[in-house]
């Protein structure tokens, strides 16, 4: 085993183990900081995909934001919610535990189906690409590529979504502004 | 199995080089607050007091491990380490002279922005922790100023990377010297390329990367949490803010995260704005100065100095200018550096169009 499987398995099982905690919590503020752990592994994972630039996007943007915005939310929040939040098994949105678990192996079948039919019939442009080896290598400056494309191929929904925060930045600052006095 | 001794070498050496670079600014720290305050600062240990942060960091290393009953043990133990790690990571991609750096990333210095963004995690963890109501004002200060100040901070580097092209700090600063493979141009018009020198640098290289500069270097103030922008651990109100409950070596850790902090940002403008490894002296015409002075060895004499002399500004503005109140805080970032920061960017695209071709 080289170092890059030891690695690869490392961060898998950081991933899955540490998001099965964050379900199983009953600490509600220890199960958030754990999260950041899976998104962390989750940065990981985005690595060994060659997609070096969502890796960092992804600690940016979930950890050094909407993490910590789910934090503040939890402290901002008062407690009688929280224990509610805690005892959620007589309620009735709540799923009992078999048919959770019966959920999860579907989802797992399904996925595992999917695999299995994907190597016996993978498309033809991926085939062709291999051959005249047109592939994605650890040493490419991807990042440059990402920068051309949004301006060229994907400039409409880059352009929306740049609107779409400007709104967003926009409506914030109208939210948080003080009424003026009359 | 080389290339194993040389991944666990280079974190030792960077590991040292933060101890020790910790136990000498600490020292400097109190010297120039003695200077400043007009006393003469540690003088009983050892030699005009040299031997004064030593004895304070054998004192740490000896205390006991003290946790608030009520405190969350994990949290409250894991958050030094989260703080610590944070900044660490970030020096993986510092380059210290030419091609001399841990890990030649594309993605540098986007990465140094994610990494430093974690910190505020281990902050905010640091503070629910301790169970404590100064700790926990103290981090969600902190968070505030922090996430508010990285928009500043990004958008500078933003007008510097307009003019780079490229977000690998190696190649960063190699285009600001003489070993440039492209022509640099001293404020757009005097070709520099054979000169180089402190005329290279990008923040003459774009006159308004000058306003950039002061940009950055005021907001990494603020994301280190030092003074003037220290209402996360201000004494005189929160105690110690996120670190009140903290002792022995987990406060050890927490004050070297802070250390290193300042060395990283310290670096990271070194390296954007002035040069990085490259020197400051010019090639005047026979006397090669700036071809002698460019090597592996000037490289790291280079960057260490000139980090050094802006960790040392850093200094001198702490203990000469007083604390900003929360609200001052915040308009400073938002209605005077922010906007500054986007006219500087548009500058910057306009620049790199129509000067730098």
């Amino acid at each position: 085993m080289t170092l890059e499987v030891i690695l690869f398995y490392a961060f898998a099982l950081l991933a899955i183990g540490s998001a099965l905690l964050v379900v199983s919590l009953k600490n509600l503020a220890r199960a958030l900081f754990l999260f950041f752990i899976v998104l962390f592994a989750m940065a990981g994972l985005y690595l060994f995909a060659l997609a070096d630039f969502v890796a960092i996007t992804q600690i940016l943007i979930y950890v050094g934001g909407v993490l910590i915005l789910m934090i503040f939310a939890f402290m901002l929040s008062n407690k009688e919610l929280l224990a509610d939040l805690q005892n959620t098994s007589k309620q009735f949105l709540s799923l009992p535990n078999w048919q959770a678990a019966v959920l999860a192996i579907g989802f797992l079948a399904a996925i595992s189906y999917g695999i299995y039919e994907w190597q016996d019939f993978t498309p033809d442009w991926i085939t062709t690409n291999l051959r005249n080896g047109q592939v994605i290598k650890p040493t490419d400056n991807t990042i440059n590529e990402i920068g051309y494309k949004f301006i060229t191929q994907y400039v409409l929904a880059f352009e929306v979504i740049s609107i779409f925060l400007l709104m967003v930045l926009i409506g914030a600052a109208h939210i948080s502004r003080r009424e003026e006095q009359a | 199995m080389y290339e194993l001794f040389i991944h666990i070498l280079i974190p030792i050496a960077i590991f040292s080089f933060i101890a020790l670079f910790t136990l000498f600014a600490v020292y400097a720290e109190r010297k120039i607050a003695g200077f400043v305050q007009d006393r003469l600062g540690p003088m009983e240990t050892g030699k005009y007091g040299s031997l004064q942060t030593i004895a304070d960091i054998l004192k740490l290393l000896q205390k006991e491990f003290i946790t608030p009953t009520v405190a969350d043990k994990i949290l409250f133990a894991a958050a030094p380490v989260v703080i610590f790690s944070a900044v660490f990571i970030g020096f993986a991609v510092m380059p210290w002279a030419p091609d001399f750096l841990p890990a030649n990333l594309n993605t540098g210095l986007f990465f140094i922005m994610a990494v430093i963004s974690i910190d505020a995690i281990g902050i905010l963890m640091a503070g629910w922790g301790s169970n404590n109501k100064f700790s926990l004002l103290g981090s969600i200060r902190a968070i505030a100023q922090m996430v508010s100040y990285e928009i500043p901070i990004g958008l500078s580097l933003i007008s510097v990377v307009m003019l780079t092209q490229t977000m690998n700090l190696n190649e960063i600063v190699f285009q600001q010297g003489v070993l440039a493979s492209d022509p640099i141009f001293f404020f757009g018009f005097w070709d520099v390329t054979q000169i180089g020198g402190l005329f290279s640098w990008y923040i003459f290289q774009a006159p308004h990367l000058i306003i950039v500069y002061i940009i950055f270097f005021v907001a990494t103030l603020a994301e280190c949490n030092r003074a003037p922008f220290d209402i996360p651990e201000a004494e005189s109100e929160l105690i110690g803010g996120f670190h009140t409950e903290y002792g022995g070596i987990r406060f050890a850790f927490i004050f070297l995260a802070e250390y290193a902090m300042m060395f990283l940002v310290s670096m990271l403008g070194v390296i954007l704005f002035l040069g990085g490894w490259n020197t400051p002296l010019p090639n005047i015409g026979s006397f090669a100065l700036a071809d002698w002075t460019t090597g592996l060895y000037w490289g790291i004499f280079w960057t260490i100095s000139k980090a050094l002399f802006i960790v040392g500004v850093q200094m001198w503005i702490r203990w000469t200018l007083p604390r900003f109140r929360a609200d001052q805080l915040m308009n400073l970032c938002w209605k005077v550096l922010i906007p500054i920061a986007f006219v500087c960017m548009a500058i910057s695209g306009v620049w790199r169009i129509i000067v730098m071709v």
